[in-house]
């Protein structure tokens, strides 16, 4: 399956949901996606387009534009292309569908990005903090405007 | 009337001794003293040099690899570097250790936890930074997880500097707290 | 949550965060009734240092150090995910003594991440003089990776378009006299392995993992191909000089402890003779392309603006970097997707109705690296 089929399918199937589709290179392609239709594209991909190895997902800040981008990396264990897909979020409130019921190892990936960038998961199984303690929960630090970092206590600097 | 408070004040006293002593008072021949006041008697004595000369011929380390430095910390442990000739051995359990060594970057979560390890270790028993990480934050100085100036907390004994250590410096870093135990320098024994 | 499901003549264990028995800290709480594991669930972060906030603060150059400690045990494949970023952002050319040289440390990185995962491995198992054998191994095949980046475990080695150092003189002699005895060590461990049957009682068909069930849980690496599946970065997505070199991806079918611990048997073969190839073939030339400004003391450079992901072949499984460039001097935003990750999330299903003593067997035969989860 090349780069251009897999972009025609996707965006012939959900004309409304997916838009700003490009092929960076024959393995590489990236698309964006309405938040609301999310775990339906997912679906999509896993079922039809062999897309079956969500290798990541996360979140990435943009306060001058005052929205967060959820990135998936969605590739597969047949071919070799890989599909950014992203959804943008307002910053204020950025709620997303959880795609746990299509790919079972989003789970810490959607926590991570819970506790690290407050972005909220409707429908996730279980969702509580990952890798922070538990009175870290709502500093939401990896967002550029956190004020904890950098960390100024060191004293045997030299 | 002042009689009768103090005969009270008296008996209460004697209450309170035969509670402590309850059990060993009928034994003849024994002679109560506290432990610690052997132990402070000891300490005087020569009788301290000879034991130190065991306990720094003796230290057995906890292996609890918690960074990059633990690797370190794992080989030096293992037959290539044989430390077993200077009675330094690692130990998986808290409970027969002597040393604790802080090998890597301690977390704000994960402190607790190490607070514990410290805990049950019996004393006497040393602490030594392994790692810039443990020493000053190391990489890590700024991060907003970690805990920098480890040393506030534990009494450290001995730093050993590096981004790891090789296994030599950490054998470097026992020798030199056997030279601290056996100058009654240490932190781990109170003196 | 495990708490609210507990039982009538049920309880809950929790191994870790320090556990002798764990490959680095974190914690399982395992449901148990009786000896058998009912359900469990794994608890992370014992040891997260923020290293994508750290990158984001430090200009390219010095983020290469920082990644290093990602995972202690493949520094030089994170390096090799992050500087290829970086190269494929900026268009740099690598030369190809340096991709040579590049084939060789990481080969020799997986080889010994291999020997101390196996060791660890056996010592979770009851074979703790297996440990001593696998390190001793490690420690000549250190001392290799020493001569070359002058640095056992942390290397901070790749730049920007090339390596830092050539390979030694007398290196080839070194391997020459290293490989064999190598070799030897790891047919013997394979003789043990396969004729102890109290190790083989203790792993053949236990943690039995199917392919589908692999896939649909995104594990990669020698977890994966050890269920049948060929997925190998090196040859699906070749980067470096992969593609002109000769060696096959080690696969079982059997899925189990056994066939894991196999797989990585078999790979550190095809290691040496990768690297042993690569001495062969290794072409004359410059370590950085001439008329290029790389390589030269330039603590400050400038990327333009642009989205990367960069995925390599770890020991562990797929390492990718997905990077973000504004087109200052320091990355906008990293992300690290480490192998682990997925993998440890399999041990909850992994673990259900399994005896207690086998935890310890499956978790270690993962050969999971705690701190590249945590970062
Ligand atoms: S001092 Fe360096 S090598 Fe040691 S744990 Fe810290 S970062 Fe890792």
């Amino acid at each position: 399956m090349d780069a251009n089929t897999i972009i025609d399918s996707l965006s012939g199937q959900f004309p409304d949901d997916i838009y700003d589709t490009d092929v960076e290179s024959g393995i590489r392609i990236l698309a964006k996606v309405k938040p609301e239709n999310v775990v339906e594209v997912c679906r999509y991909l896993k079922e039809d387009l062999s897309f079956d190895h969500l290798g990541c997902e996360f979140g990435v800040d943009y306060p001058d534009r005052n929205e967060i981008e959820v990135v998936y990396l969605i590739s597969s264990y047949d071919h070799p292309v890989v599909l950014t897909l992203k959804a943008i979020l307002p910053r204020d409130n950025p709620e997303i569908e959880s795609v746990v019921p299509v790919y079972w190892n989003a789970n810490w990936y959607e926590r991570e990005t819970y506790e690290l960038f407050g972005v909220k998961y409707i429908n996730h199984p279980d969702l509580r903090q990952l890798v922070l303690p538990e009175e870290m929960l709502g500093e939401w630090p990896l967002r550029k405007d956190y004020k904890g970092f950098p960390n100024k206590t060191a004293k045997n600097l030299v | 009337m002042d009689e009768v408070e103090q005969t009270e004040a008296e008996q209460t006293e004697v209450e309170e001794n035969e509670a402590e002593n309850f059990g060993y008072d009928d034994v003849p021949g024994v002679t109560l003293t506290d432990s610690n006041a052997i132990s402070d008697f000891l300490k005087k004595t020569k009788v301290q040099d000879v034991l130190n000369w065991g306990r720094k011929n003796s230290l057995w380390f906890t292996v609890n690899a918690m960074g990059c430095c633990g690797v370190e910390l794992l080989s030096t442990g293992m037959a290539h570097y044989d430390t077993d000739r200077f009675g330094i051995i690692p130990r998986n359990s808290p409970r027969h250790a002597d040393v604790l060594i802080i090998s890597g970057y301690v977390t704000k979560k994960y402190l607790p936890a190490l607070k514990r390890v410290w805990d049950q270790m019996p004393s006497p028993k040393w602490v030594i930074a392994f790692g810039d990480c443990a020493i000053s934050g190391g990489p890590f100085y700024e991060s907003y997880s970690t805990h920098q100036n480890v040393d506030e907390i534990f009494p450290v004994d001995v730093f050993v500097p590096g981004c790891p250590p090789r296994c030599e410096a950490l054998i470097q870093g026992f020798v030199e707290l056997q030279k601290k135990i056996e100058a009654k320098k240490d932190r781990g024994t109170e003196y | 949550m495990l708490e609210e499901k507990v039982g009538p003549s049920e309880m809950i264990v929790h191994i870790g965060p320090q556990h002798p028995m764990l490959p680095g800290p974190f914690r399982l709480n395992a449901r148990l009734r009786g000896e058998t594991v009912v359900d469990s669930e794994v608890e992370m972060g014992w040891i997260h240092k923020g290293i994508e906030k750290i990158l984001e603060n430090k200009t390219y150059l010095q983020g290469i150090t920082i990644v290093d400690r990602i995972c202690y045990l493949a520094a030089l494949s994170n390096e090799e995910a992050y500087v290829g970023c970086v190269e494929k952002l900026a268009g740099i050319e690598v030369p190809e003594r340096s991709q040579y040289i590049r084939v060789i440390v990481e080969e020799l990185s997986r080889l010994q991440s291999h020997l101390l995962g196996m060791g660890e491995y056996a010592s979770f198992v009851g074979f703790v003089s297996m440990f001593m054998y696998t390190i001793k191994e490690r420690e000549d095949v250190l001392s290799l990776l020493d001569s070359i980046t002058g640095a056992r475990i942390t290397h901070s080695f790749l730049r920007f378009g090339g390596v830092k150092d050539d390979i030694p003189p007398g290196f080839r002699d070194d391997v020459k006299r290293v490989f064999p005895n190598v070799r030897k060590a790891i047919d013997s461990y394979e003789d043990m392995y396969s004729t102890d049957s109290i190790y083989r009682a203790r792993t053949v068909d236990v943690g039995v993992l199917t392919a589908d069930v692999a896939k649909d849980l995104g594990v990669s690496g020698p977890p994966l191909r050890a269920t049948g599946v060929p997925f190998d970065i090196r040859k699906d997505e070749p980067y470096l000089v992969y593609e002109d070199l000769d060696f096959k991806v080690c696969t079982e079918t059997a899925g189990d402890v056994y066939a894991r611990i196999q797989v990585r048997l078999d790979e550190m073969r095809e290691s040496m003779y990768i690297i042993e190839q690569c001495l062969d073939q290794m072409p004359e030339g410059p370590l950085f392309a001439e008329d290029t400004p790389y390589g030269k003391r330039s603590p400050v450079m400038r990327i333009p603006a642009g989205e990367v992901y960069h995925r390599v072949e770890d020991p562990r499984g797929e390492m990718g970097f997905y990077m973000v460039s504004d087109g200052s001097d320091k990355p906008y935003r990293v992300k690290i997707r480490g192998p682990v990750y997925p993998t440890l999330q399999t041990l909850p299903p992994l673990l259900k109705g399994v005896k207690v003593a086998d935890i310890v067997a499956i978790a270690g035969s993962m050969d999971t690296c705690t701190s590249e989860v945590d970062r």
